[in-house]
């Protein structure tokens, strides 16, 4: 299938960066929102003179950031507001799925606009899978940083949690809270989802003056993932995360092994933050394509494909010293072209 | 599985769902927890679904009405420790609403629905003529009046002595009289719409 003239798109490797400038672009969004919001409280209320010097360093440097493109802030920075809960991106509306799912199941209701601002989202889902979680989430920027701080402990010889535990629990997670949310009469899974939490948390710690409960709540997860199991939330726990991974079960791009090209090094599965195993062919509806193991692989031998399903185990990669060994004791010089499993 | 590895996985996970209720508990006992035990009745944002349930079960919590209200009077029960998940009110004594409409136009669940300024249904104004000060005679003032965003149709000066104030039937209670009342035990209350109490001044 591959000959070594076929090698992968260069670019490829690379888009574990461009995933890293995503994260970081959401995060400082949610960070720019609650400023601009500021700026334009202070225009509406014609301040500038009565300005904490604080406020006036605030008005001034959202000022200079935004007047290139807006000729009347208070009302044109209105395009830009929100969370990836529930948002608008310069003038399109834009829901969570999850938000979508958990007002259904409050209220009993369908309402038609708020499907129409989900529709981008769940249509990106079906096509790419849990893509979310990797490329966009702003808790998932601060998990992976805090996956790295593990690592630096664990350097310096401190224990860290590795715990492994069923994945299938975040499903009931998130049926649970679905069902509890008519009982509950408000829309349960918003409380315990770390997204909305850290959007909204982000909000009120710049613009309200202080965190409010959800940030004890996330910083709990925070914890479970150092001192439990490695990105614990996002992997057992977590009801957007369920809901991504039931809508991308059937996702066009995905990334799949080459065989010919692995050596059976697993740097994929110990990179791998949601703990699947790349290495025998085992990503299921739960990798959100974030190309980490494609960025860490020594032989370029991940690549993405346009395909509805997984392969099946292809057994050890041929570069690998398992294979040559059974393979050099029947035909010695062959190039093993199919596997012969 | 034996029995005594379902009674084992049973309980740990009583005891760690209980111990994922810990934080939630902790953040409980140290937030002001003012929304309950307060008697002050705080408003739902302009055009809010009037039934409480229905409020709670469209709002998702998306905080988007108070990211766009330029007064900033909108504020989440969430952050302020109250028992409802993240949903907004308006506290008229910190900063009344000034029916821009900025909130009903963006809230992507309907849970705020499009009213015109003259409909909204936030509640009524109640003035305590027992403690404001032109009608205890202690002065003149007006600043409700002069303040009110609907004018004469909402809030005007008694027939007979110009300066005191007096609620009109196109009061909408978005509250902007409450927050500049110059009296510090606040004679201006915002009741609610039909429930023909009228509100207790306790000081």
């Amino acid at each position: 299938m591959t000959s070594p003239d076929s090698k992968p798109f260069f670019l490829w490797r690379h888009l574990n960066k461009l995933r890293w400038l995503s994260l970081s672009i959401v995060f400082l969004m949610l960070v720019l929102i609650p400023f601009l919001h500021l700026y334009q409280t202070y225009i509406a209320a014609h301040a500038y003179d009565l300005l904490y010097p604080s406020e006036k360093i605030i008005y001034d440097s959202m000022e200079t950031l935004s007047a290139p493109f807006v000729s009347d802030p208070e009302n044109d920075l209105d395009l830009l507001k929100g969370t990836t809960w529930s948002g608008r991106l310069f003038g399109l509306d834009l829901s969570d799925p999850l938000a979508l799912a958990g007002q259904i199941a409050a209220s009993g209701k369908v309402l038609w606009p708020f499907v129409l601002t989900a529709l981008i989202p769940i249509g990106l889902t079906l096509l790419l899978g849990r893509f979310f979680c990797g490329w966009i989430c702003p808790a998932s920027f601060l998990y992976e940083l805090n996956t790295t701080l593990g690592s630096w402990l664990r350097n310096i010889g401190l224990h860290t949690g590795q715990r492994r535990m069923s994945r299938k629990f975040k499903y009931l997670v998130l049926f649970v809270t679905l069902l509890l949310s008519p009982l509950l009469g408000s829309v349960a899974v918003a409380a315990i989802y770390p997204p909305a939490i850290v959007g909204r948390e982000i909000y009120y710690a710049i613009a309200l003056g202080g965190f409010g409960v959800g940030a004890v709540f996330f910083a709990g997860t925070l914890l479970f993932d150092l001192l439990v199991a490695r990105r614990g939330f996002c992997r057992y726990l977590c009801p957007g995360g369920a809901l991504y991974s039931l809508l991308g079960r059937f996702r066009l791009l995905r990334i799949q092994r080459v065989v010919e090209d692995c050596n059976d090094c697993a740097k994929c599965n110990a990179v791998c933050e949601f703990g699947l195993d790349p290495l025998r062919d085992g990503f299921g509806q739960e990798c959100n394509n974030c190309t980490a193991c494609i960025a860490v692989c020594p032989t370029d031998a991940l690549v993405f494909k346009m395909t509805p399903k997984d392969q099946p185990d292809r057994g050890p990669g041929h570069l690998g010293r398992q294979y040559r060994r059974v393979h050099s004791e029947n035909a010695g010089d062959s190039p093993g072209i199919e596997d012969g499993s | 599985m034996d029995r005594r590895k379902v009674i084992q996985r049973i309980a740990l996970g009583v005891a760690s769902l209980s111990a994922a209720g810990i934080p939630y508990g902790l953040s409980r006992l140290l937030a002001p927890d003012r929304l309950t035990t307060s008697k002050i009745h705080y408003l739902r944002p302009p055009g809010a679904l009037s039934d409480t349930t229905a409020f709670n079960e469209a709002c998702i919590g998306c905080g988007l009405c108070g990211e766009v209200c330029p007064p900033k009077s909108i504020r989440f029960s969430d952050r302020e420790g109250g028992s409802r998940l993240n949903t907004p009110f308006i506290d008229p004594a910190k900063k009344g609403c000034i029916l821009c409409g900025k909130c009903m136009e963006v809230c992507p669940t309907d849970a705020l629905t499009e009213v015109d300024r003259k409909d909204v249904e936030m509640g009524i104004a109640q003035i305590d003529r027992t403690a404001c000060y032109p009608w205890v005679d202690r002065g003149v003032c007006g600043a409700c009046v002069v303040v009110c965003p609907l004018g004469e149709h909402a809030i005007g000066f008694d027939f007979a002595n110009m300066y005191r104030p007096v609620v009109k039937k196109g009061c909408v209670g978005c509250g902007v009289c409450v927050e500049v009342c110059p009296h510090p035990s606040l004679p201006i209350r915002i009741a609610e719409r039909g429930s023909s109490t009228v509100v207790v001044h306790q000081i």
